[in-house]
């Protein structure tokens, strides 16, 4: 049997196959589960025990704030100002959900942002959290966080003037994951300024915002790095790593081309069928190309990236 | 015939609306993964269902059905890592 015989069996239906290419028979489609299943498993054994696979990530608190501050000013609002405090607040956050493996915006021993912003020794009259994993440059964080209504609103607050950055790589429940942190804070106005604001009817609109996280009368509890925070503030504003294979383009490529080896096929068959009138017991091939061709989509549209 | 086009605007309104729910969830990995995994075992229901109206179901014909969609999963499953 030459190539040309061995062609036409696996791609055109034919007597030799039962008129149905061999490459879309039951056991060939049960044989590309089981590949795909191994493919899989491989790709998490070797990607926790090598460094050729892994997740190319480039993000830097600088870019975080500068794509967040271009979305203020494009909104009208103020920009905002790095502190010191608060990105200490978003580092030692960052630190707990790693330590003791949650991801959540509270930690599982009750612990709540503001507890980590009062234990920066950052006195609030207003703060807010936008939290991000997974991705993989700083622009794809901030274009997430705009797609959420809920950490768009966040970020598009009138009454935050300071914002802290964490961006952390670790493990969380086994997996490698990156954790970036946003925390958003305003001081209590000084008297003085109050009473200017005041007499702007627009402005004490704003005032009144302040009330949404008034500040917790709780008992003021120092974390470690407190006194030293400068070098842990800096530690946790940057995460590069480009691996020789990044898992995310290398899962999407191996699935666009499978899907369309088999796209096309399927639409070889269904012409060869049509022409020639073979009435036959098998699936729908159209069928079977439209739901390929959703899940090509579905994989354009996976992300890694998760927001909370 | 009539009915056969009507079966397939049911198909494109299954996979329509996964593909909605699955850009409307982008920002939660999991949740993505269950709406693919909902859209393949919803489209192997489709096929069999489509088929037992048309009076040509076949064991085969079932078999072909969940493989098609048991390769969706797992590809879906591979793109999660």
């Amino acid at each position: 049997m030459n190539f040309l015989h061995i062609a036409r069996h696996l791609f055109i239906p034919h007597h030799s196959n039962n008129h149905r290419p061999k490459a879309l028979h039951v056991d060939a489609l049960l044989f590309y589960v089981l590949l795909l299943s191994v493919f899989n498993l491989s790709l998490r054994f070797i990607r926790t025990r090598s460094d050729v696979l892994g997740y190319a990530t480039d993000i830097h608190a600088e870019q975080l704030l500068a794509g967040t501050n271009a979305q203020r000013a494009s909104a009208g609002l103020s920009t905002l100002s790095i502190s010191a405090p608060l990105s200490q607040a978003a580092a030692a956050k960052a630190q707990d959900m790693f330590a003791k493996g949650y991801w959540a915006h509270n930690s599982p021993d009750g612990k709540t942002p503001w507890d980590f912003i009062i234990g920066a020794g950052y006195r609030y009259s207003v703060a807010g959290e936008n939290l991000a994993k997974n991705f993989s440059t700083s622009q794809g964080v901030v274009d997430a966080w705009m797609a959420s209504p809920t950490h768009r609103a966040n970020l598009l607050k009138g009454s935050y003037r300071d914002v802290g950055f964490a961006v952390v790589n670790g493990t969380l429940n086994g997996e490698e994951t990156t954790l970036v942190v946003q925390i958003f804070g305003a001081t209590p106005v000084p008297k003085a300024v109050v009473a200017q604001v005041r007499a702007a009817p627009l402005e004490i609109e704003k005032t009144a915002a302040v009330s949404e996280a008034p500040p917790k009368t709780l008992v003021f509890t120092p974390l470690a790095p407190v006194t030293t925070p400068a070098p842990l503030t800096l530690a946790f504003t940057d995460v590069t790593k480009i691996p020789k294979i990044d898992v995310p383009t290398f899962t999407r490529q191996v699935a666009s081309v499978f899907l369309g080896i088999l796209i096309m096929i399927l639409a070889m068959d269904a012409a060869v069928i049509a022409k020639r009138g073979t009435v036959r017991v098998a699936g729908h091939n159209i069928a079977h190309i439209l739901f390929f061709a959703t899940i090509l989509l579905f994989s354009a549209m996976m992300r890694r990236g998760s927001l909370l | 015939m009539r009915a056969h086009y009507l079966h397939f605007l049911i198909l494109l309104g299954i996979l329509a609306g996964g593909a909605w729910a699955f850009f409307y969830v982008r920002t939660d990995r999991y949740l993505q993964l269950l709406v693919g995994v909902a859209t393949a075992a919803a489209y192997v229901l489709w096929g069999i269902i489509h088929h037992v109206i048309q009076r040509d179901l076949h064991i085969k014909i079932v078999v072909e059905y969940i493989l098609i969609g048991a390769i969706a999963a797992v590809l879906l499953f591979t793109l999660a890592l």
